[in-house]
């Protein structure tokens, strides 16, 4: 059987799958459809510092090819989560990702400071790319001296691995991968969702209620895979690809590009179980190429003719 | 943390049969890949076709009818007004495809039997609405039928059953609805068929008749207008109101916050002003959320 196992940054995962923030929980509230240690890891929906409400209603579409939400970080603030997600996380075997997301670098950093100390959570994921808070300005993330900043703001604060996660809203996310790796960060989760819109010319309603929204699915595959791969060639952290995988070819794909790893999204609402489903079909992948390990696939992308 | 209902699943069920109703309706029979426990009223599924033929999102369904089988899962109802993408897709499946079932999901109705009450239900339908009241009706009648082997009382007397449509052919599989034990009333807006009007016009009417009593229990599922409708009848009338809402879901097991309706400030569940359809629902007490 071939081997799923990855190791990067000071981690070792039992195979490249992990949730995407937002897609899978707080905790493990989806343990019913995917066994806790089945995943690489478990990546936590944003924590803000207050509770948020979330945005007005429709909050989602489906398009032709993908999927808009608008949820704007709906939680119930980081007290909440301490409270009652980490306490539920206790002697789980499962391996946690907190993403965090502040209005302020000095939010961000409070935040990692004040969960630097709880053992259930592995690494922090830093959300410097919501488009559904701050009017889809992403502050974070298309400048690289505030994402810089705000990475090392974080930085002084913990020791536990920080992953950068960016926004494909930007012309050369390779500069802004360069600034979070000077900042500080231990990775890359690239990418967050693009920024999109949806109108019913008949009515002349826009599909979500705050009109633009976070475009994920099918049809940003190739979006995010260049994204990965453009990250993944201007620095030497490791990347996390994300953006329209559904199948064990995407994953794959993803991993030649460069990704060490990948969250999948979007895929879980078409299929929750389907996260506990891709190591088997990973495997017999990974057989039929005759491949030992899946870490021999990593950066593997042939540029020759 | 709000989690999935624990006994959901995430499965794949073979279509077995497939009835074109009249107007756009369609009933759609699946088989299971898994053994379900017993449904509830009104739990439901989210479903999608398997072979890329329709949208990667799937939709939600109240469970309409469960067919028991002797040598394996019940199979499953779900009747579909094809409204969109994501419906017509399923309309063009044809009998043998595959499709994802993930479910049961969501609470269903509250219990129309316990504790028991003589006070009778009320179930205003409104078209495709009317798809969770099926297992509802045949819900109480089995438990007057229980109690009465027992030689007890019915913990509730048979439900009055108030089906809206806009016009005849929109009252989706009437004869299937006409062969319960229930008092099935019938109400069309062009008159078409049975009462010329909305339910909550017909309740009226019947009430004026002495054919309903004054004292009634509701529960409503239709389109929005008709639910504000009825939730200003039940509360002007001091009346117990259940709505059943329906909203676009991404996944349906609580995760993505979509599906939020918005709660009543001072009302039963809680300050937060947001509720997830599809874990906190699809039904609530007019009590809890703003239509």
């Amino acid at each position: 059987m071939a081997d799923l196992s990855v190791r990067f940054a000071g981690l070792e995962l039992k195979n490249p799958l992990l949730s995407a923030s937002g897609t899978f929980g707080h905790g493990l509230e989806m343990s019913g459809f995917v066994p806790p240690a089945a995943l690489g890891a478990w990546v936590s929906k944003t924590v803000t510092l207050e509770p948020r409400h979330g945005n007005p209603a429709p909050r989602i579409c489906e398009t032709e090819a993908g999927f808009l939400n608008s949820i704007g970080l709906e939680n119930r603030g980081l007290a909440d989560y301490e409270a009652t997600v980490l306490a539920s996380l206790e002697n789980t075997d499962a391996v946690i990702f907190t993403n965090i997301g502040g209005r302020t670098p000095e939010e961000f950093a409070e935040m990692a400071a004040r969960l630097d100390g709880y053992d259930q959570i592995s690494a922090f994921e830093v959300n410097l790319s919501c488009p559904n808070v701050q009017g889809g300005k992403l502050p974070f993330a298309t400048d690289p001296a505030t994402a810089e900043a705000t990475i090392a703001g974080v930085r002084a604060v913990t020791k536990k691995p920080i992953f950068a996660k960016l926004s494909p809203n930007v012309a050369f996310i390779g500069e802004i991968a360069k600034a979070v790796e000077a900042g500080g960060a231990d990775g890359i989760t690239a990418v967050n969702t693009l920024l999109g819109m949806s109108v019913d010319w008949r009515t002349r309603k826009p599909g979500l209620a705050l009109v633009m929204g976070g475009y994920s699915g099918l049809g940003i595959k190739p979006v995010a895979l260049r994204c990965a791969w453009n990250c993944a060639t201007s620095v030497k952290i490791p990347i996390i690809g994300c953006g329209g995988i559904f199948t064990a070819d995407d994953v794959l794909e993803f991993l030649v590009a460069g990704c060490s790893a990948v969250q999948i999204g979007t895929a879980s609402f078409s299929n929750p179980a389907l996260l506990g489903e891709l190591p088997a079909l990973l495997e017999s992948r990974l057989a039929e190429a005759g491949l030992n390990s899946i870490q021999e696939l990593i950066g593997t992308l042939r540029r020759e003719s | 943390m709000v989690a999935p209902p624990k006994d959901a699943c995430s499965a794949l069920a073979e279509l077995i049969a497939i009835e074109i109703l009249p107007g756009d309706g369609v009933l759609i029979t699946v088989r299971p890949s898994v053994e379900l426990e017993p449904l509830d009223p009104n739990r439901f599924f989210m479903l999608r076709r398997e072979d890329g033929l329709s949208p990667k999102i799937p939709r939600p369904f109240s469970i309409y009818r469960e067919v028991a089988r002797e040598d394996g899962p019940a199979d499953l109802v779900f009747m579909i007004k094809v409204i969109g993408d994501g419906t017509r897709a399923l309309a063009n499946t044809r009998v043998g495809e595959s499709l994802r079932l993930i479910g049961p999901l969501g609470k269903g109705w509250p219990s129309f039997t316990e504790p028991a009450d003589e006070t009778p239900w009320v179930f205003l339908a409104g078209g495709i609405g009317s798809a969770p009241f099926f297992m509802a009706v045949e819900a109480i009648t089995a438990a007057a039928d229980e109690a009465e082997a027992s030689g007890e009382r019915a913990p509730t007397p048979p439900p009055f059953l108030l089906y809206g449509a806009g016009t005849r052919e929109l009252v989706y599989d009437a004869e299937a609805f006409s062969e319960l034990d229930c008092a099935l009333h019938v109400a069309t807006d062009d008159g078409s068929f049975g009462f010329k009007g909305n339910v909550v016009t017909l309740l009226q009417a019947l009430q004026a008749a002495g054919s309903i009593p004054q004292r009634v229990r509701i529960a409503a599922c239709g389109p929005m207008p008709m639910l504000r409708a009825v939730e200003r009848f039940a509360s002007a009338n001091d009346l117990e109101c259940y709505v059943s809402l329906e909203d676009l879901m991404g996944c349906g097991v609580g995760i993505c916050n979509g599906c939020v309706v918005e709660t009543k400030p001072d009302g039963p569940l809680g300050a937060w002003p947001n509720a997830k359809c599809c874990v906190e629902g699809p039904a609530f007490n007019t009590n809890a959320v703003v239509l």
